[in-house]
Parts: C-alpha cells; structure tokens; sequence
C-alpha cells in the first residue's frame, strides 16, 4: 500500500516542479518554537529540516525522538514523527522505533544533561551496538529548562544556580566518551556555523550506523550572548588533511580539550549495523536449530 | 503437546507467543530471567526480536517504542525492577501504548530475601506511576492460567491501549507443574484496532465519549504521529489549557475503568448457606483450595471467590460474593495489600480477617484454617 506521503513524492517528481521532493518548510510543524531568542537550538532545527529535505526524506519515514530539556522540544517543532519521551531515555526509545521497523530514519535530539547526565548508561550500549541511528547531542553546557544549574558539560569554576562557589565537577569530554565506547561516526559542529552542521547531519544520517554528533549549541539565557564568541575563539574546523578513519588521530583531537575541534572526527564503514546482524541471527533462527544426535550425545557427555 | 511438566514462566512466554508477541526486551532478574530464555528461545524463530538491554529503563523503552510502532510485546522483570519500570509506565499510561508487563513477584523491599517468594507488589503496581491513573492487572494461580491470562492480557492491552500487568510470584514462576496447554480455552485474539488508510490525518488520542478508545497508527506507518510525556490534546500537541489536560485525563481514567464487567475475570465457587466466604488470588488460592476443601470435608459452608483481574477492583463479584456473608477470610503473602480493598467492599456487619505473611515460605492451609478459623 503506497502512503499518502508516497503519493506526494511520486507527483512531485514526475510534475514539473523546480525542486523534487520536499523543502526544508515542509517539515515544519505548525507549532511555533518557544526556545529564548538567540538560543543555539534554532540551528539545529534549521539544520535538520535542511537535511531531510537535501536527502529527500519522506516525513513518515523519519522519527525524531527526545528527551526532556530545551532542545528535547525539537519533535513537536518538525512534522515527522515525534517523540516528546522522558527525560534521558530519549535512546532507548530510539532503538525501539529502529529496531521494530528498521526502514525508518531514527535521530534523537538530546541535551548534554537528558544524554550525558541522566540518560548517560545508555550511551555505551547504544555505541557498541551500534545500532544505526544518529544522536544529535545538542551541547550547551547548561540546564536550560530548569534555570541555569550545572550540566555535565559545564565548565570547571563556573558559576551557575546550583554552584555558588564554582563548579567544581570536571566537564565530560563527549567525544572522548563515544570514541571509547566504540561509536563508528563521531563528529562535532556548532550552531553557528549551519553549512557545516546541516553536512554533518546529512552524513550522519546516511551512515549505515551509530551516528554521534556532538552540536556546542548556545544558551545565550544562561551562558551568555558571550558563548558564540568564546565558541568561535576556541574552535576550528578541522583541516582538509585531517584523515577520519584514522581512529588514533580521532582519540587525539578528542583528547584535546583547550580547542574544540569541529568536523568529521571519525568515521568507520567496516562495522556492521545492528539490524543486519540481528536479520541474520533471524534467519538462522527460522531454519530451526537441529542438532544431529551424535552431537546431542556428545553435549550429555561433557 | 499433551501433558508436560513446565513452569509458570515457560507458559507465560508460550501465552505471549500464542496472542503474537514479536517483540520482547528485559534485563535479567531472578526469578523472571527465565521469561528472557525462553523468549531468547520462541521469538526470533517466529520473526521477531528479542533484546537484552543494559538495564529495566532502557527495555521497558525499548519496549514502548516498537509497541507504538506496531509489535505486540512482552516484559518482565521482578520488585527491583518494577522499580526501575515505573518512569516508563507512565509514559506508556500517557502514550496509550498497548504492551504487557509481567512481575514476577519476589520478597522485599529492595532486594529482600533475593530471591524467595511473597506477593508485596499489588498496591505497588496499582499506584507504580505518579498521577495515580488506573491500570489494569491479572493474576494467574497455576501454569495453565498463566498462558491464559498472559494471552488475554494482550487480548485487553490491544483493546484498551494501555500497558497491561500480568502479576505472578516466584512460587509459580519458576515452579514446575503438570500442564496441558492444549486443553487451555482461549478467546479469540484482538488486535488493535488501526486507523483506516485514506483518512486527512491521524489524531494520536482521539475520542468522542471519554471511554474511547483511540484507533492507532503504527510509528512509521501511514500517518504522521507525535506523542508527548506532557499532557497533551487529542492530535498529541503538548497543551497547557486545564480544560483540555481534565479532559485528556477522564479520557484515560474512563477507558479503563468503564472496562470493568469485560475485564472482570473471577472464579466462584458459592456454597448454599455459607456465611465465611474466602477471597484469595494468585498462587495462595491454591492453598484456599485445599483449605476450604478440608473445611468443607468436616460440614462447615464456605464459599470461594478467586481474583484473576486485581485492578481495577472487580468491586460488584467482590459485593456480590459478600452478601449474606459474616465473615471474609483474605491469605496474602504479603502484609495485608488486597485486604484493605475487601475491607472497603465488606457489609457492615462482616468480619474481615487477614491471613497475612511475607517471610518467604507460602501461606499454607493450615494457616488459613487456623488463622481464619475455617473449622
């Protein structure tokens, strides 16, 4: 049965439209986002919308799935399919929607609190088993939703509403973290500079596997107008030379912590995605396990 | 099959595999590991998907998310991880999510005395989620009804969009018993009820009367659908108007409760005269059985009510059984969790005794005759 939304793409492409498919407007929702004026999650939004429509996603084959937090109301913003769920479980509910029905496009949009905090056990078992969907770790180094208290990305003497006297918990390296956990697609971008992130979006979602993207994304509320300048002073776009399958030359820059590095950190195609592994194990399960009776003896011996 | 000797678990997972499950995610936890093996077992060789997660959040997620993109699944797990469910229960209460939960109940708080059986989790799974909405729970008391009511549990979690607890102890869990599944009589199977194709969009929690039932659409099906934790209107949008968030919530309180004659599965067993009834459930109505039958044997009257549906409260069988009745014997294996309710039920003038333990060991029926005074 050919979807409502098939039909669209179909006429759309044997039309005479300009552009095939959709725009980026199409995966508005009608809901307007309440996100503070200046706040890096605007980007990621715009990104995201930029993405699906330059890979010609249909709507209904793409499910965005959150958390809770600021950038956790990014589903209710695209008309996708959208998951508003709890807060840091945004991944496990992911993998449920990848793995009942693996066609669909699963990306999980989170905040360092909902997926570094909270929902942070997840991550290791999500990353090595690779299951193929893309997490957008929108990274802004604060809670925002709940006014300004210490997130596990925030800097060290920060204050904030829950650090009088400065924070004094280390800050977590996400890309260090991924990388060890066994993540094949680990990148960073900012939201301020959209052509880099939206590209990055785009491949990760392509990657046939655990896609983690780190976004230092802003919150001018709580951070300060201040952090796109101090992000842009102390970031830099990797260079062309850069070679991302090298996994050592990846632990280095995710080691190096006084400059963000911002790109395509690694990328690696030989892992096998979840799905397929489990298709096979599937199959294998169907023809039945008989086991010849020699060896049934034998298993009874030891 | 004919007569095997299996264990409660086994018929539990065979139940599931009998109503369609296709999907089954759980983290290890005795006495419900078994469910986990032999689901490892049945599913994948019938086309689904069986995951071991890293812990009871992520498989209940694991679980939400494939119900709502159309699996039929299956949990379980034991207290300490009911614990660890109850987050997501309330997501599933407010997502609508068709999916069957299984507790097989072991003695706590906490880890208790890991890992032995008592039946200290009835209240717990009626109030498991903040908002205090209605759920609804089974208990089975032997292997051939744990099949059963494991099957009708989807039965009614697909009817009535809403996770369903199946709620057993470790004493019929992983006890084996002499069984025939093949004798068991099943209804028919249900399976949600979908929204037709053609339709101008799909309203994730549409209802016209209270007690609706929304039609689902699966995650990646035909229709866009967004769902939210946070109260929302009927097309999923998160909403802040009181009248709409009072309306969302009579809708999911009327559906499970204007349920209750369909749900309502109980076992009478009335005897002319009596004025003791005995009300028991779960794997303790198997004591009840034999101590009322001894009663019975030396000319005392006693009748019998056995609850399979727990929540919501069959309230009518519970008053119908009580009429006439002097005195109301209620064994639990936990400290008197169900007889509060029957005390709220009893007539003014019956006399309602607990026969209550959780010190691991079953309620036996002596216990029961002598505690009750059944003689």
């Amino acid at each position: 049965m050919s979807s409502n939304e098939d039909q669209i793409m179909e006429k759309e492409e044997t039309g005479n439209t300009k552009k095939p498919g959709y725009s980026a407007k199409d995966y508005k929702s009608p809901l307007k986002p309440i996100w503070c004026p200046g706040c890096g999650d605007f980007a990621v939004l715009n990104a995201l919308q930029q993405s699906f429509a330059k890979l010609r996603l249909p709507r209904h084959k793409v499910a965005v799935i959150s958390g809770i937090g600021c950038s956790s109301r990014i589903p209710g913003y695209l008309s996708t399919y959208g998951f508003n769920s709890l807060h840091g479980r945004a991944i496990p509910l992911a993998i449920g929607v990848k793995l009942a029905n693996p066609d669909n496009t699963v990306v999980v949009a989170g905040g360092d609190g909902d997926l570094f905090s909270i929902g942070a056990g997840h991550m290791p078992h999500v990353a090595r088993k690779n299951i193929n969907l893309t997490v957008l770790a929108m990274d802004n180094r604060i809670y925002g939703l709940t006014k300004g208290q210490m997130s596990p990305t925030t800097p060290l003497d920060t204050y904030t509403s829950t650090t009088a006297y400065g924070s004094y918990d280390p800050p977590v390296n996400m890309v260090k973290y991924v990388l060890a956990y066994g993540a094949g697609f680990v990148a960073r971008a900012f939201s301020g500079n959209l052509p880099l992130l939206t590209s990055l979006i785009m491949q990760g979602i392509e990657y046939k596997g655990f896609a983690f993207i780190q976004v230092l994304s802003p919150c001018v509320t709580y951070r300060g107008k201040a952090e796109y300048d101090s992000i842009r002073e102390n970031s830099e776009v990797l260079p062309d030379t850069y070679d991302p399958t090298d996994h050592k030359s990846a632990c280095e820059i995710g080691d190096i912590e006084d400059k963000q590095y911002l790109g395509l950190i690694y990328r690696n195609d030989n892992l096998i995605p979840y799905e397929d592994r489990i298709i096979e194990m599937r199959k294998h399960a169907q023809k039945g396990k008989v086991i010849p009776v020699g060896e049934l003896i034998n298993l009874y011996r030891t | 099959m004919g007569y095997e000797f299996i264990e409660g678990n086994e018929a539990i997972a065979r139940g599931a595999m009998r109503a369609g499950c296709d999907f089954f995610a759980s983290y290890p936890i005795t006495p419900a590991s078994s469910i986990l093996h032999y689901m490892n077992d049945f599913v994948p060789e019938a086309g689904g998907l069986v995951i071991q997660a890293e812990d009871e959040i992520a498989s209940l997620g694991f679980c939400i998310a494939a119900a709502m993109a159309g699996r039929k699944v299956l949990t379980s797990t034991s207290g300490p991880g009911m614990s660890l469910y109850s987050e997501n229960i309330g997501l599933a209460i407010m997502g609508e999510t068709p999916l069957v939960i299984v507790n097989i109940q072991r003695q706590g708080p906490a880890t208790g005395s890991a890992t032995k059986g008592a039946e200290g989790d009835i209240q717990f799974t009626r109030w498991v989620t903040s908002g205090g909405l209605p759920i609804i729970a089974l208990s089975p008391a032997t292997v051939e009804e744990a099949y059963e009511l494991t099957f009708i549990a989807f039965n009614f979690a697909e009817k009535y969009r809403t996770p369903l607890f199946l709620l057993t102890s470790k004493d019929l869990g992983v006890t084996k018993d002499s069984a025939n599944l093949d004798l068991v009589k099943l209804p028919p199977r249900f399976d949600r009820k979908k929204l037709p194709p053609g339709q101008k969009e799909y309203l994730p929690h549409y209802f016209e009367k209270p007690e609706d039932v929304p039609l689902i659409s699966d995650f990646g099906g035909d229709y866009i659908a967004r769902y939210t934790t946070s109260m929302h209107d009927k097309a999923g949008y998160l909403t802040a108007n009181p009248a709409v968030i009072q309306e969302m919530i009579d809708h999911l309180t009327a559906k499970i409760e204007s349920a209750i004659d369909d749900i309502t599965l109980v076992k009478e067993d009335f005897q002319e005269g009596a004025d003791t009834l005995v009300v028991s459930y779960g794997v303790i109505s198997r004591s009840a059985a034999v101590a009322i039958e001894e009663a019975r044997a030396k000319g005392r009257k006693i009748s019998s009510l056995v609850l399979q549906t727990l929540w919501p409260v069959p309230e009518k069988a519970i008053r119908d059984a009580m009429k006439g009745i002097k005195k109301v014997v209620v064994p639990e294996m936990n400290m008197g969790q169900y007889l509060i309710e029957i005390e709220k039920l009893a007539p003014p003038d019956a006399k309602v005794i607990g026969v209550c333990k959780m010190n691991t060991t079953l309620v036996t029926p002596g216990e029961i005759i002598e505690k009750g005074g059944l003689l």
